[in-house]
């Protein structure tokens, strides 16, 4: 008997079985004790709702939204809303935080000083008041009639900025961004033998070519190419209005990534051995193609994991965008439960959404990481 | 014979000094005038605004207009209320010292005589203690103040040491269950953290808040603060315990293989030799987990809780204050500044002593 | 073997779940209340103007929390036992649901899907909100429609959302929606011009121009988009708590129209001036048990906090800074909606 029990591998399976069996107990008795709680409170469970109309619109959303849409549709919308600014903001931080780095390292004592102000500010303030902040001051921007106007075509004004655009229904822009999706993608799989600039070349013209069959077929003769923004009573008609709620959420959560992603990519190119970019010197390469070839992969190879978890982190702080007013997955999320008290199928979905998101970010990172890894014989 | 030359002396002159900074070449020189104009332009509007133009005293209230400077009279006269939230008025000396208590609870943490293994857990769990007596009383002649009417930067303070004392042997418990050879446990508890730290804090805390009561029994619920703090501390360990498990990776393979070789049991190998190492190894990422922790609090005023973030806006939320919310932002951005710029200061010069090899 | 596990879980779980379910049957939540002696009620998280708000002492005070006061008193004697639980509009329902707070007292309006599918219940109105549109005065709107096209603000997850949607489609009005989670954003936002017009809850609307760094830049638009009645809501099944809400709402009314005022209710009690005064106020006992309360209960309320009128007045009425007129909210006799129940 107690041979059985010292011996290493039975103790192991008793514990593993045990382990297994306390988390089944505690989710059986957690949804036990949640039915049982529901029914006492009578309330309607089910994602039922789903199929209702919700009776409220949207101020901002990439696919058609109104009181009738269903709360499906809504909550998908807000969850395009969501990925369109995390995106957006995934991007833009990036370029900013490039050039904070590039700064913080460059021999300009003012640059260098600028640089490092910029980042214990925008670091030490939590990004809620930065957004209210920047959210107070585009609002504070004069009023639609007093707008500023740049040549009648750039108008800004507390409604946002208006721009000019080209005119496309919404068909011709899911073709184009199917298009864009099947280009980007057939380059990232096909292992063709021509080069990678000549695949984005090749994509690039095919690209223009359905954009501009798109732009110039089946339209209206006097309707013109490229709309722009007009003021028509109360409200601009024309061209693409970029709302304040979205642009301080994005300005917002761009300046407050930046100072991290500028951390991390100081760190990366820091992390270079001096001794490889002094061997590049010494075989005779220029500035730029130390940079090129030896300090930028070394250095991106080194970074790469702490920016996927800034990335995720910034894509979770989209959340702040219920503060003042943009309707992202969260917000969408909590006002649907205000309106319908489905508070556990809504919370579910909105965890869901959230897995969903940061999983996709964390896979791609990591194909990319595959990608680039320092293949050694080992 | 040649003369001696003395070596070129090593001081640099000014002028040198800033050719060498700020003009070393054309571009270099073009940055750094755009930049220092930009600077005294916004140095100028800035200390206009909060200085010269300001209105600083509750008599004068009335010059508070859009057009003048920073009105500060709001903080003369809802400053209390920011820093203490709902806490009774008469009480409020209590939550001062209690704020004081966990400050140099944390000040001393930061001083490398406390860095061991026993002596940290008990200087937190001793202030903590003081903190929860003081502020909920109901001893020594001191009134009862149940948690619901705790507020303002107390809580914010509150807040952050339970996440700190709850969270850290959580993360402890995390990192070891996931490098455990068990495949299940470390499989169940690498799912765990990476589910927990792919979801925004806020959806965590709303579930702690609102959801949990649905869940458990109602013996074990606790209440509302104590959950949303539990709940905070288990998303702030599935982070920390990706920075200990990195520590514990970075100590080598071989001493690992010592102890075990003397005969040491797991737990002695565990608190005795790996996990001091792993956390000296990882101090600054801790400290920077720190940062971001204390930030965050701040959103616990989305699920009613009357942190200083939130004691901020009911202090602007009422018909006499209502068009001085910059200068109360302001004011809140600044309370947090002191907090984080200190920590990340102290994170920094340890990573400068670290790498000095003091530690 | 993992079956048998399983089981014994099932097993264990049944149980467990069974004895805490037996605890929460046993008695009714207005029993709880008072063996627990205090009463938890909604807050808010910040403030809505003339309804919940903060003091410089960090004290509660609006019209919501008189009536939670009004309400402690009733059931425990004294409003210090009304414990106010800071929540956002959001929590507000899962909060009831979950039981960590008692009462709903946060200007909730009785809707079908909130009566029907979350398990509550309302109290007779204690409140009627109009929903109306205010809009900057230099557009010189007469009516909502003159501001078709324009930006409307409201706030987030309260019932104005689908009301103002519902205007504006029976109008053919079109606009562009804005919807903030707190009432300080949307305020702030309106004040910078960032919304053509607020609509929403009369009181809130009110208190919003008065705040206003100069009031006479808004005004509020003659068309009523829809009559909210407000209720006080209790969990589907608390009865004894929904009687004794209902008839709080009702002594306070009672209390109004005839005359008894906080400062006189001694003297009232001392010398009933009719038989039913006497009942309202406990001088003819046999009154309150009928609620499971003491006798003096409306006594209590009226004494701590007043009559209707003398609420609202305090608060956002006359003698506040926000001056809302009585309007639908005053008696039938003075030409309102509010009338007291028959105490018999």
């Amino acid at each position: 008997m107690t041979q059985i029990f010292a011996s290493q591998k039975l103790r192991r399976t008793a514990i593993q079985t045990g382990f297994i069996a306390a988390i089944i107990f505690v989710i059986i008795a957690t949804v036990l004790t949640a039915q049982r709680n529901i029914a006492d409170q009578g309330m309607a469970t089910g994602f039922g709702f789903l199929e209702q109309t919700t009776g409220w619109p949207m101020n901002f959303s990439l696919i058609e939204v109104s009181g009738r849409s269903t709360y499906a549709r809504v909550l998908w919308a807000g969850l395009l809303n969501t990925i369109f600014v995390g995106i957006m903001t995934l991007f833009f931080a990036t370029l900013l935080g490039i050039l904070l780095a590039l700064m913080r390292i460059s021999s300009n004592a003012l640059m260098k000083l600028v640089g490092t102000i910029y980042v214990e500010v925008f670091r030490n303030v939590p990004v809620i008041l930065q957004v209210f902040f920047w959210y107070a001051l585009l609002t504070h921007l004069p009023n639609p009639k007093q707008a500023i106007n740049i040549g009648d075509a750039v108008l800004l004004s507390n409604r946002g900025l208006m721009l000019p655009s080209f005119s496309l229904s919404g068909n011709d822009i899911w073709i184009l961004l199917v298009t864009l999706i099947i280009g980007i993608a057939s380059i990232w799989i096909t292992k063709d033998k021509s080069t990678f600039t000549r695949r984005w070349g090749i994509f690039a013209g095919v690209f223009a070519l359905v954009f501009a069959i798109v732009l110039f077929t089946g339209r209206e003769p006097e309707v013109g190419l490229i709309s722009f923004p007009e003021l028509k009573g109360l409200r601009f008609v024309g061209g693409v209005t970029l709302k304040p709620e979205f642009s301080a959420l994005l300005i917002g959560l761009v300046l407050f990534g930046a100072s991290y992603i500028g951390e991390i990519i100081r760190g990366g190119l820091l992390s270079v051995d001096q001794g490889k970019l002094e061997a590049g010197t010494a075989l005779g390469l220029s500035g730029f193609q130390i940079n090129r070839f030896i300090r930028i992969p070394l250095a991106f190879r080194a970074m790469l994991p702490s920016l996927t978890n800034q990335y995720i982190w910034l894509m979770k702080g989209t959340t702040v965008g219920i503060a003042i007013g943009y309707p992202d997955y969260f917000a969408i999320i909590s006002t649907a439960i205000n309106q319908s008290g489905q508070t556990l199928e809504l919370l579910a979905l909105l965890m869901g959404g959230f897995i969903l998101i940061n999983y996709s970010i964390g896979f791609a990172m990591n194909r990319i990481n595959e990608h680039i890894k320092l293949k050694g014989r080992t | 014979m040649i003369e001696a030359v003395p070596p070129p002396s090593a001081r640099m002159s000014t002028l040198n000094w800033a050719r060498k900074n700020f003009f070393a070449t054309w571009y270099d020189a073009v940055f750094s005038i755009i930049l220092a104009v930009l600077i005294i332009m916004g140095l100028n509007a800035l200390i206009g605004w909060a200085f010269l133009d300001a209105i600083w005293s509750v008599e004068n209230k009335d010059q508070c207009t859009y057009d003048a400077g920073a009105c500060w009279a709001v903080i003369e006269s809802r400053g209390r209320l920011i820093l203490f939230g709902l806490y009774p008025y008469e009480e409020q000396w209590r939550s001062t010292i209690a704020c004081l208590v966990v400050i140099s609870t944390i000040a001393l943490s930061c001083l490398p005589v406390f860095w061991s293994i026993r002596r940290i857990p008990i200087l937190w769990i001793a202030g903590f203690t003081i903190f929860v007596l003081l502020m909920r009383g109901g001893f020594a002649g001191m009134p009862l103040v149940s948690s619901d009417q705790w507020g303002g930067l107390s809580l914010t303070i509150f807040i952050f040491a339970g996440v700190f004392v709850i969270g850290m042997p959580l993360a402890v418990l995390f990192a070891l269950a996931r490098r455990s050879n068990l495949p299940v446990i470390a499989k169940s508890f690498g799912f765990f953290i990476d589910i927990v730290r792919s979801l925004p804090l806020l959806t965590i805390l709303f579930a702690a808040a609102v959801i949990v009561p649905l869940l458990l029994p109602e013996a074990i619920q606790g209440n509302k603060l104590m959950r949303v703090v539990i709940a905070f501390a288990i998303f702030f360990a599935a982070y920390q315990a990706e920075i200990i498990r990195a520590g514990l990776q970075s100590t080598p393979k071989g001493q690992e293989e010592a102890a075990v070789a003397l005969g040491m049991p797991y737990w002695s190998l565990i608190s005795d030799i790996l996990l001091p190492q792993a956390f000296r190894n990882t101090l600054p990422s801790t400290i920077n987990q720190a940062v971001i922790t204390f930030k965050e609090t701040s959103i616990v005023t989305i699920i009613g809780f009357f942190e200083v973030m939130a004691s901020g806006n009911a202090a602007i939320g009422n018909g006499e204050w209502g068009n001085q919310y910059v200068e109360v932002y302001v004011f809140l951005a600044l309370i947090y500044f002191i907090f984080v710029f200190g920590l990340s200061r102290y994170g920094a010069w340890l990573e400068t002593r670290m790498r000095l090899g003091h530690a | 073997m993992i079956k048998k596990i399983k089981s014994l879980a099932f097993a264990a779980a049944v149980t467990l779940s069974g004895i805490t379910g037996a605890q929460a049957e046993g008695q009714g939540l207005l029993d709880t209340i008072i063996e627990r002696g205090s009463l938890n009620c909604t807050g808010h998280n910040g403030s809505y103007l003339g309804f919940a708000e903060v003091d410089a002492n960090g004290a509660w005070q609006g019209f919501d929390i008189e009536f939670c006061k009004a309400l402690a008193t009733a059931i425990l004697g004294t409003p210090d036992k009304a414990n106010i639980v800071p929540i956002s509009w959001a929590q507000r329902f899962p909060a009831i649901q979950s039981g960590d707070i008692d009462v709903i007292i946060k200007v909730t309006g009785w809707t079908m899907t909130r009566d029907t599918e979350l398990g509550l219940q309302y109290s007779r109105p204690y409140f009627i909100g109009p929903f109306y549109v205010m809009s900057k005065t230099e557009l010189e709107a007469k009516s909502v429609k003159d501001l078709e096209g324009g930006v409307f603000c409201v706030n987030a997850g309260t019932t104005i959302e689908r009301v103002l949607t519902d205007y504006m489609e029976t109008n053919g009005i079109s606009y562009e929606p804005l919807s903030f989670e707190k009432g300080e954003e949307l305020r702030a936002a309106f004040y910078a011009g960032r919304c053509d017009a607020i609509a929403g809850f009369g009181p809130f609307l009110s208190a919003t121009r008065v705040n206003a760094p100069n009031p006479d830049d808004f005004e509020i638009l003659g068309d009523v988009l829809k009559l909210e009645p407000e209720g006080i809501v209790v969990r589907q099944g608390e009865d004894d708590l929904l009687d004794v809400v209902n008839w709080m709402v009702s002594a306070l009314l009672m209390a109004e129209e005839n005359g008894i005022t906080q400062a006189n209710v001694d003297e009232m009690k001392a010398n009933p001036p009719s038989a039913s005064i006497g009942r309202l106020l406990g001088a003819t006992p046999g009154v309150g048990s009928r609620l499971g309360l003491q006798d003096d209960w409306a006594y209590n309320v009226i004494k701590t906090v007043g009559n209707y009128g003398e609420i609202y007045s305090r608060t956002i009425g006359e003698g506040s800074r926000y001056k809302l007129p009585r309007g639908l909210n005053n008696l039938w006799s003075n030409g309102g909606l509010l009338y007291p129940l028959v105490l018999d």
